[in-house]
């Protein structure tokens, strides 16, 4: 039955009349769901298809969180219990028979052990209509080290529902490297609690829009360990009738002494028509911390633009020329050449007109 | 000595109580014969009355805010809606009553008035009891009085504008006050007269469970200029106290317009209050804002700018103490190309104090070239206060430069010490350092001519030090 | 009889790290003196916790200040009894003049109130002979100075609040030859027979036009060797490694 869902809520409202405390999706359905087996993986350590319940404090929403509870037809495990050298990959591809994925995916990081972890979504061409609701759990323990590159890459037909969810103990570090390039509708939820003392947490994504596409960022971090360290880095590009909201929040609780936070967004708009809503949110209840954040928008400056034309390139290959060196520091995240250079190309294609 | 680091406004002198001397009080809670009888004795004419009813419509129609502070605390049958004080307006000093005087001393509106300020429009509970404008003004054609003559003598003009730039639909509390509004001020600058000397008006509040509900409306005509000073203090009462004013301002083509408030209510007060301008081509509205008082505060001045050049500067300061939810900030509407805003906002919250700063800046498909750029800044003095940040940016066309940046902090360890190092205890250290953390707006505050706000500034710093 | 600065066995600590290890230290009044040492010896720390800055624990030993032990005294109070410190790099303030600023410490150190006309008249004679533009003393603190113009801002509240003993934390690194001339002459100024100078410094420039009484070498934590203004050039020449293995 087709109704209307209210996802991404804000942990702090603002006036109804802004728009930007929720999204809400018209003549939302879930769809029946199939057995999904078009997943390859690559990994080192043993990866169970059974994963515990997840209760997560902001949740994308009650629908969506349920179905992946009840349903999900994909559900990864994967402890870290030593040190991994060579990536894990899980690459999800989704095409005409199998195009509902719902994953559920647990990674718990042992004490001090360290690892990758890349989760590719892809449809095969650019015709699958498909469906994905999809979650990542983390639980990083002390002084583990460890690192999860999300790439939505679905077409432009594809519904794309996604959460993170984080725990930090003790000293542990997790960045995370996401590029959200695909879907009609891309609405992303991510949650991190920063619970342990000196834990660090870095966020670096980069976002691409174009045609219709409709893109929700909800991003929060809670920090309550002394000397945490939260960095949120997102970039991204719209064109054509894109829209996105970004709505990122550092929230300092009493305790977390000399915690540091930053958050910086930057927007650029390639196209008139093209809309972008951002609210940067630091909520602060503790005094000593240093809290920064920031967020532009605009069009490419134009003297940059002019000043790689007169080398002999066209407008349209230096704005994308722009648009990547603004993703370089993402992109010079990913040490693998290979996915690398894949993802440098699907950049380029989005951006072609 | 175990004094707190920044103490809190001495707010006694402010808090001196005359008894409750009205000649006429309203019978609690509101219905439509309380709004006919207000508009009544006002001997309004019909269309003010069809504003008031619109305005009771709106407010028995529209919800709570869903956001901001918790405001379960306000029981509208618990306040009445309108006092009115035993004189009526008076033209000369000599003739307000020594009671009412007496207080005013306090305040210090006769030390402003011996400074040639321009003029003085006193709101004494509902009604304006003082008045009087420099002859000059009068001369270059410039009105201001009190509201209820501006509907009198002024009807035509205060008829086209009147509920022109802030709509009752616009939420609960500003339906409440275009219901049953009482007292304000109105003023009109014709076309390239440049008022130099700012105007100043005192708001005050002194009755118990009495709301107050003053209507402002200021009409810059073209090429004109106009520096307007809002200052508000009231006496301390147990019972809420609630503030719904609404201030409406036109900013004509090529004027300016600068309006700066220091508000300081007593921290019984809900302050919710309503500001908005229209500024229209090349022209100007400069907001300096600093909210020291009330227990709440919901105030978020609000910018169209509606012609192409149109201009908006904000510059804000609140400080949050003890039991204070301060929920401040601005909205800005970029409606046309080439418009630009510019906001500084600050931000103290201390003693458990909440400082909040919100704002929406919406930049509209047609307003290409335009320019955006605001700044916050929030000190915390102790680790159980809040300060929280929650700015929207809206953004509807490519050809815009937006940025937003905000720091939150506390003071450094290090420029204590620095400080200390000097000579300076760690008290009057700390104090400087949050001086020099609010000096951008007492710079902008003509602090020459408006000797409350210069009061309640010097009171706050020499009670941190003393 | 005209003892300044007396310092006995100083242990301190940042952190959970020992920095100084049983420091002995006496100035008198007239005296010029000289810390070197390599970096992390504890130089700037045995500045800072003459100040009482709150970032040091004094974990043992005594620091006396004419011939009052000052262990518990506050920085301020420290201050007020007469003890400067020029900083190495000093912070900045907004909101708050050159001018207001020193006027405040000056009224908080004396104890008394200002002449304002007085007042003003020493600050721009002062900060003349130290060839700083006179609008310098309307812009906020430190804000948006160059390193050379916050340490020349530095001897000036040094010349202003007139103390008893001056200590200059590396106060001519990263200057070039003309602003450490110029920090030389403020010393020079300010140097009396009734004061004492306490120079913190890894090069000798600072030292050329000065008269030096004693040189100290400061390494791990402890004055390894004292002797006269020549010992510095000896350092400038050989460098300290010598005196490393010495330990």
């Amino acid at each position: 039955m087709k109704k209307m869902v209210v996802l991404n809520e804000t942990p702090r409202r603002t006036s109804k009349s802004f728009g930007i405390n929720n999204i809400k999706i018209e003549n939302f359905e879930l769809p029946e769901l199939k057995d999904f087996s078009n997943v390859n993986i690559e990994t080192e350590v043993n990866i169970e298809n059974t994963v515990h319940e997840f209760k997560p404090k902001f949740s994308i929403g009650e629908v969506l969180v349920n179905q992946i509870k009840d349903q999900a037809n994909k559900k990864l495990y994967i402890n870290i219990d030593k040190d991994i050298k060579k990536p894990i990959v899980i690459d999800f591809e989704l095409d005409e028979t199998q195009n509902t994925l719902v994953d559920n995916i647990v990674i718990r990081a042992e004490e001090g052990k360290k690892g990758t972890i890349i989760l590719k979504y892809r449809t095969k061409n650019d015709d699958v209509q498909a469906f994905h609701n999809g979650v990542c759990n983390v639980k990083a323990k002390a002084n583990a080290d460890i690192k999860v590159i999300i790439l939505n890459l679905l077409n432009q037909k594809s519904e794309n529902y996604y959460s993170m969810n984080n725990k930090l103990e003790e000293n542990a570090n997790l960045e995370y490297v996401i590029a959200d390039f695909g879907g009609s509708k891309t609405v992303t939820n991510y949650y991190s609690s920063l619970i342990g003392n000196t834990s660090n947490n870095t966020v670096n994504t980069m976002y691409l829009g174009k045609e219709q596409q409709l893109l929700d960022l909800n991003y929060i971090a809670e920090v309550y360990g002394k000397k945490a360290n939260i960095d949120i880095e997102v970039y991204g590009a719209l064109k054509d009738n894109a829209i996105k909201h970004f709505k990122g929040t550092i929230d300092f609780k009493t305790g977390c002494k000399k915690a540091v936070g930053n958050e910086n967004e930057y927007c650029m708009l390639l196209s008139k028509k093209a809309k972008s809503k951002a609210l940067p949110m630091l909520l602060c209840s503790e005094d000593d911390v240093q809290g920064n954040h920031s967020n532009s928008a605009g069009k490419i400056d134009e003297d940059k633009l002019y000043y790689i034309m007169t080398r002999g390139i066209s407008k349209k290959e230096a704005q994308k020329l722009i648009v990547k060196a603004k993703f370089n520091n993402i992109l010079n995240k990913i040490e693998d050449e290979t996915l690398k250079n894949e993802l440098i190309e699907i950049i380029d294609r989005k951006l072609d007109y | 000595m175990a004094k707190t680091q920044v103490d809190d406004i001495n707010r006694s002198i402010y808090n001196i109580k005359n008894e409750d001397n009205y000649s006429f009080k309203m019978k609690k809670g509101l219905d439509e014969s309380i709004v006919r009888q207000i508009s009544k004795m006002k001997n309004e004419p019909k269309w003010m009355l069809e504003c008031r009813l619109k305005g009771l419509e709106m407010f028995n129609k529209l919800d709570m805010p869903t956001w901001g502070p918790d405001l379960s605390c306000l029981n509208m049958d618990d306040i009445s809606t309108y006092v009115r004080p035993k004189s009526n307006l008076n033209s000369s000093w000599n003739d307000v009553p020594e009671e009412i005087k007496n207080t005013f001393d306090l305040l210090g509106i006769p030390e402003a008035e011996k400074k040639s300020l321009a003029g003085v429009g006193a709101q004494y509970d509902s009604e304006v009891v003082y008045h009087s404008l420099q002859e000059d003004l009068l001369k270059k054609g410039v009105i201001y009085t009190d509201f209820e003559t501006a509907v009198r003598e002024h009807e035509e003009i205060v008829k086209e504008y009147f509920m022109k730039c802030v709509p009752a639909e616009d939420h609960k509390f500003v339906a409440l006050h275009y219901a049953v509004w009482s007292g304000g001020s109105f003023v009109y600058v014709p076309k390239g007269v440049d008022v130099e000397i700012p105007l100043q008006s005192y708001f005050r509040l002194n009755s118990p469970e009495s709301g107050q509900f003053e209507h402002t409306l200021i009409i810059v005509d073209e090429g004109a200029n106009l520096h307007f000073i809002e200052g508000c203090s009231a006496p301390k009462y147990n019972k809420v106290n609630l503030h719904a004013g609404c201030v409406e301002l036109f900013v004509k083509e090529n004027a300016r317009l600068r309006y700066s408030t220091i508000e300081n209510w007593s921290k019984n007060m809900l302050n919710l209050n309503t500001k908005k301008v229209m500024v229209e081509k090349n022209g100007v509205i400069e907001w300096v804002t600093g909210s020291f008082g009330s227990r709440i505060s919901m105030l978020y001045p609000m910018s169209i700018l509606k012609g192409e050049n149109a201009k908006m500067e904000y510059t804000g300061i609140s400080f949050a103490g003890e039991g204070q939810n301060l929920d401040t900030g601005l909205k800005v509407v970029h409606g046309a190309k080439n418009t630009a805003s510019v906001v500084s906002s600050k931000s103290i919250s201390k003693s458990g104090g909440i400082a909040t700063f919100r704002s929406n800046v919406i930049v509209a498909p047609e307003a290409d070239g335009s320019k955006s750029n605001i700044s916050c800044e929030s000190l915390m003095l102790d680790d159980w206060s809040v300060s929280d940040t929650i700015p929207v940016s809206n953004i509807q066309t490519d050809d815009v430069e937006f940025s937003h940046e905000a720091k939150i902090g506390k003071i450094s360890d290090e420029a204590i010490f620095y400080l200390m190092s000097r000579g300076l205890s760690e008290e009057e250290a700390k104090a400087m350092i949050v001086r020099g953390f609010a000096s951008p707006i007492s710079k902008e505050l003509p602090v020459e001519y408006a000797a409350e706000m210069n009061n309640l500034i010097n009171l706050e710093l020499e009670g941190a030090i003393g | 009889m005209d003892n300044l600065l007396e310092i006995k066995n100083l242990h301190v600590s940042a952190g959970e790290k020992e920095i100084l290890k049983g420091l002995n230290l006496k100035i008198y009044k007239g005296e010029v003196h000289v810390i070197m040492g390599p970096n992390g010896a504890g130089k700037s720390t045995l500045a800072n916790v003459i100040l009482n800055n709150p970032e040091y624990t004094r974990t043992s030993g005594d620091v006396f200040f004419e011939g009052d032990n000052i262990n518990d005294l506050r920085t301020d109070e420290r201050a007020k009894k007469g003890i400067f410190m020029s900083f190495q790099s000093p912070e900045e303030i907004p909101g708050i003049s050159v001018q207001n600023f020193i006027k405040s410490a000056k009224v908080a150190v004396d104890g008394k109130p200002v002449r304002i006309f007085e007042y003003k008249k020493k600050l721009e004679q002062t900060m003349s002979d130290l060839n700083m533009n006179k609008e310098y003393s309307s812009r906020d603190l430190n804000v948006g100075f160059s390193g050379g113009e916050k340490k020349k801002n530095e001897i000036l509240q040094m010349l202003m609040l007139e103390p008893k003993l001056a200590i200059l934390d590396e106060t001519d690194s990263g200057l070039d030859v003309d602003a450490i001339k110029t920090v030389s002459k403020g010393i020079n100024m300010y140097h009396n027979n009734n004061n004492g100078v306490l120079i913190i410094t890894h090069g000798t420039k600072i030292l050329e036009n000065l008269k030096v009484d004693y040189v100290h070498i400061l390494v791990d934590g402890q004055i390894i060797k004292t002797s006269d203004g020549n010992l510095a050039k000896e350092i400038e020449k050989n460098g300290y490694e010598s005196y490393k293995e010495v330990k």
